[in-house]
């Protein structure tokens, strides 16, 4: 008895000085928001961190399918058709209550010119033909569009609900350094430049139904700290002043692994790398040459080797994790012989001798590049440069000439839908075309899967136009990198999402 | 010094700072680099999109409109727009020019009392293992490079020892009343000792980093002019009268040795406001310095144009400043 009543007593005081700690997820991160307002910025850094307190329409998983989130279900009425029903209840962190017409202001705002205070949303082409919503009844809003446009459900996760009544009243002004969202946290506090402090919204309605657990976040706070160098990164990972990391170099990943205190977690990014041929003039404009420069490349090894493994090779410009990918593409085998012979073929029995752009980042990856394919006679010297420059003399858009040979590249595709990659990079004159590529039949395919609704039959468009691009072979396609992150050992719950997103609701901390 | 020679100065300055604007101006917009290009990024855009767009940023206006534009604008303290923030630009420069300011005055601090007594020791012991450590330590503090100083102070202090922050002004439990928004003085303002030690502790080596190639410099001036000046008549007429050593040094020789110290250090303290690009970088210290890299690299003409006008007119101050000091140091020289 006496001994129980000890007990009770020790953890009765335990109880009483141990003090109601918060539980904090601190992420390093790259760089501060521009703007607190969802609708007025582009940049995909400033949406991950909003995402935590604006929460959308739609959202996606982990595994990049797209679910309801502030919507309960959404029917497709007709090719140019929506309709999205609304969960009742849902409040914004003031306290207000969500309803239909604050989706129809949202959206209002972001496809009407001059609709904040003057300015357009610079997210308006994120909407694609867009052309009116309607409020059918309390809980339901209608998206009408011009012309079909079969990606929308894949696009509108970029998109985020804000309040008509508080936007009214703060104005795009007052949008700009204030929240009030549906998401689960609110913001406490924006030191600009530094960081971003959150605090758990208590009222939340749980997100999506489809991603577990739902319900209220499980942390008291999360703040995004703004810590631009990775090395720093690293150090404030190492030293417990961060949980979670982002972009963490490949050769700091042994040094994360070792040190007991954080763990290295990759996911397949949604960045799709490739070596652009100008295909314009001489030696690129002959296929024989470019099949050359693919047997020369030798990609496993440099997956190995610079890239940790950490990468997926691609045989087309698709990653992998993308609708309408081609399962069925030939990869180039390394083969230095072949490489030659097809060289000498074109009339290059002595090699050729080429520039290879790329921009500081990728130095070190271009230039193993270039030391590969020197064995088979391409003799490709490294031209480092500013990415803005090099954007310059190569996506000429038809303009110009292309300027260059060869240009170490890539481009992201958040919705991995191929609308957001296959059409700007491969069609004729398209504004990331890089390579001067211009092929009638697959401009043709790429048209008419952009109008085809039927997801099957839009598949086996871009399928086709896969094929086509990897026999003719206008650019050298690489691999899809992994995203590497470094996180806490005392996070539970953190999964990378491919799409970059880090959205912490569901993350628990020790 | 009259004033009206003070004001003719000042007028001066106009002619220099209308051609920094020209400058500035044709430079960041003849970069190549196309602004809209570069916020668009990797997305599929039609023509028309991207012609809204580029009006809504006032690309489409031709060159010399633009230019006329950015002067008139530049003279009514109006910088425009941040393309990327959408906010004006006085304001963004604004919010990060005080982490800026704190952060060069501290080093400066660091600097000036680091290298006085070090310069004056090396001097007056001169030839001595004081005076070589001091020489070659401030050969190690030029010839340092920032990147990489700043980096070794982190894992030595930050990650190994754990006594300092990584990154920050200050730890975001810390809550500060915005008074001056130096944070430093504000949280003594607030009476928040433990908040002063904690914005010290997080400028600590920042400061460092910034403040230790001036400190260097300065170190080697000190010396130097220390060591001309003990040698003149003067000190050893002062030796002579038999005054004691340190009356000698510190009231005769050092007001005098003092004066190129002071010079060199006003002009020095623009080149913090540029060293600040790579501190606030590796820091994570929210200053001017890397948002303008930041935005050098995006093309955002409006706020590099501006930040770059801002930091024309400090140097320019700056050696005003300086020349003031030195006609009050130095009456035989006149402004």
């Amino acid at each position: 008895m006496k001994k129980q009543l000890l007990i009770m007593t020790l953890s009765a005081a335990v109880l009483m000085i141990s003090p109601v700690q918060a539980t904090d997820i601190r992420v390093g991160f790259t760089q501060d928001v521009l703007t607190m307002d969802p609708a007025n910025h582009r940049k995909r850094e400033t949406e991950t961190i909003l995402r935590n307190m604006y929460d959308g329409l739609v959202t996606r998983t982990t595994s990049m399918e797209v679910v309801p989130e502030i919507s309960k279900s959404w029917n497709v009425v007709n090719a140019t058709t929506y309709d999205f029903k609304i969960k009742q209840n849902i409040k914004f962190h003031n306290g207000d209550t969500l309803t239909a017409e604050d989706i129809k202001f949202t959206f209002d705002r972001l496809i009407t010119e001059n609709a904040m205070d003057g300015q357009t949303s610079p997210r308006k082409s994120l909407l694609g033909p867009l052309k009116t919503i309607t409020v059918m009844d309390k809980s339901t809003v209608r998206f009408e569009f011009e012309t079909p446009w079969p990606i929308f459900t894949a696009m509108l996760p970029f998109q985020e609900v804000v309040s008509k009544k508080f936007v009214e009243q703060v104005g795009t002004d007052g949008m700009s350094t204030q929240v009030n969202g549906t998401g689960p946290f609110k913001l406490k506090e924006w030191r600009k430049g530094e960081s971003i402090v959150m605090e758990r919204f208590d009222d939340y309605y749980g997100g999506a139904s489809d991603i577990k657990p739902v319900g209220k976040a499980c942390v008291d706070r999360v703040i995004f700290k703004v810590i631009p160098e990775s090395a720093s990164r690293v150090a404030a990972l190492l030293s417990g002043d961060i949980d979670i990391m982002v972009e963490l170099p490949v050769h700091s990943i042994a040094q994360v692994e070792r040190s007991n205190i954080a763990d290295v977690m990759s996911v397949n990014g949604t960045r799709s790398f490739f070596m652009s041929m100008n295909n314009q003039r001489a030696p690129f404009d002959d296929l024989r040459v470019r099949q050359a420069v693919n047997h020369a490349l030798n990609k496993a090894l440099i997956i190995d080797r610079i890239l940790d493994g950490r990468a997926t090779p691609i045989s087309g410009i698709l990653s992998p994790d993308a609708f309408g990918h081609n399962t069925k593409l030939k990869p180039y085998k390394y083969d230095v012989d072949k490489a030659k012979r097809l060289l000498a073929d074109a009339g290059y029995p002595n090699g050729i001798d080429v520039t290879l752009d790329v921009e500081g980042a990728f130095k070190e990856t271009a230039e193993a590049v270039a030391s590969v394919l020197a064995k088979s006679g391409i003799r490709a010297q490294v031209s480092v440069s500013e990415s803005s420059i090099i954007k310059g003399n190569w996506r000429t858009s038809g303009k110009k000439p292309i300027e260059g040979d060869m240009w170490f590249t890539s481009w992201g595709n958040g919705s991995l839908d191929p609308t957001g990659i296959f059409e700007p990079v491969m069609m004729t004159d398209a504004r990331g075309n890089s390579t001067g590529f211009s092929n009638a039949e697959v401009d043709e395919l790429l048209t008419q899967a952009s109008k085809t609704a039927i997801a099957k039959d839009r598949e086996k468009l871009y399928q086709k136009a896969e094929k086509i691009v990897n026999e003719l072979t206008p650019a050298v396609f690489l691999w899809v990198p992994q995203d590497i992150y470094g996180v806490s050992k005392r996070l539970k719950g953190f999964k990378p999402s491919p799409d970059s997103k880090i959205n912490l609701h569901d993350v628990c901390a020790s | 010094m009259s004033f009206g020679r003070f004001f003719g100065r000042l007028l001066q300055l106009f002619p220099v700072l209308l051609g920094v604007g020209f400058i500035v101006f044709f430079m960041t917009e003849l970069t190549p680099g196309d602004p809209v290009e570069i916020m668009l990024g990797d997305t599929q855009v039609t023509e028309e999109q991207e012609i809204a767009l580029r009006h809504d940023m006032g690309l489409d206006l031709p060159i010399h409109e633009r230019f006329v534009k950015f002067i008139s604008n530049t003279v009514t303290g109006n910088f425009g727009l941040s393309f990327y923030h959408r906010r004006p630009v006085a304001e963004v420069i604004g919010e990060r020019l005080p982490a800026t300011i704190e952060l060069s005055v501290v080093a400066l601090i660091f600097a000036l009392i680091t290298s006085i007594p070090l310069g004056v020791m090396a001097a007056i012991k001169k030839n001595t293992l004081l005076d070589r450590v001091a020489t070659v330590g401030s050969l190690f503090g030029v010839s340092m490079p920032g990147f990489w100083f700043g980096i070794l102070l982190l894992l030595l202090f930050a990650v190994k020892l754990q006594w300092l922050p990584v990154s920050g002004r200050i730890g975001y439990d810390v809550e500060v009343p915005v008074v001056t928004r130096f944070l430093l003085i504000d949280t003594l303002l607030a009476g928040s000792w433990s908040g002063f030690k904690d914005a010290l502790a997080h400028i600590f080596l920042p400061a460092i980093t910034l403040g230790l190639p001036m400190a260097a410099i300065l170190t080697r001036v000190t010396r130097t002019s220390m060591l001309e000046v003990v040698n003149q008549d003067y000190i050893t007429f002062a030796e002579a009268k038999g005054l004691r050593k340190r009356v000698i040094i510190f009231k005769h020789a050092l007001k005098n040795a003092l004066i190129p110290t002071i010079t060199v250090a006003a002009i020095e303290t623009g080149s913090l406001l540029g060293g600040n690009m790579i501190v606030e970088t590796i820091f994570g210290w929210p200053g001017l310095g890397r948002l303008v890299v930041e935005s050098i690299f995006i093309r955002n003409y409006p706020l590099v144009q501006a930040a770059v006008l801002f930091y024309a007119v400090t140097y320019v101050m700056l050696n005003f400043v300086a020349d003031i000091l030195y006609t009050k140091m130095n009456p035989k020289v006149e402004l």
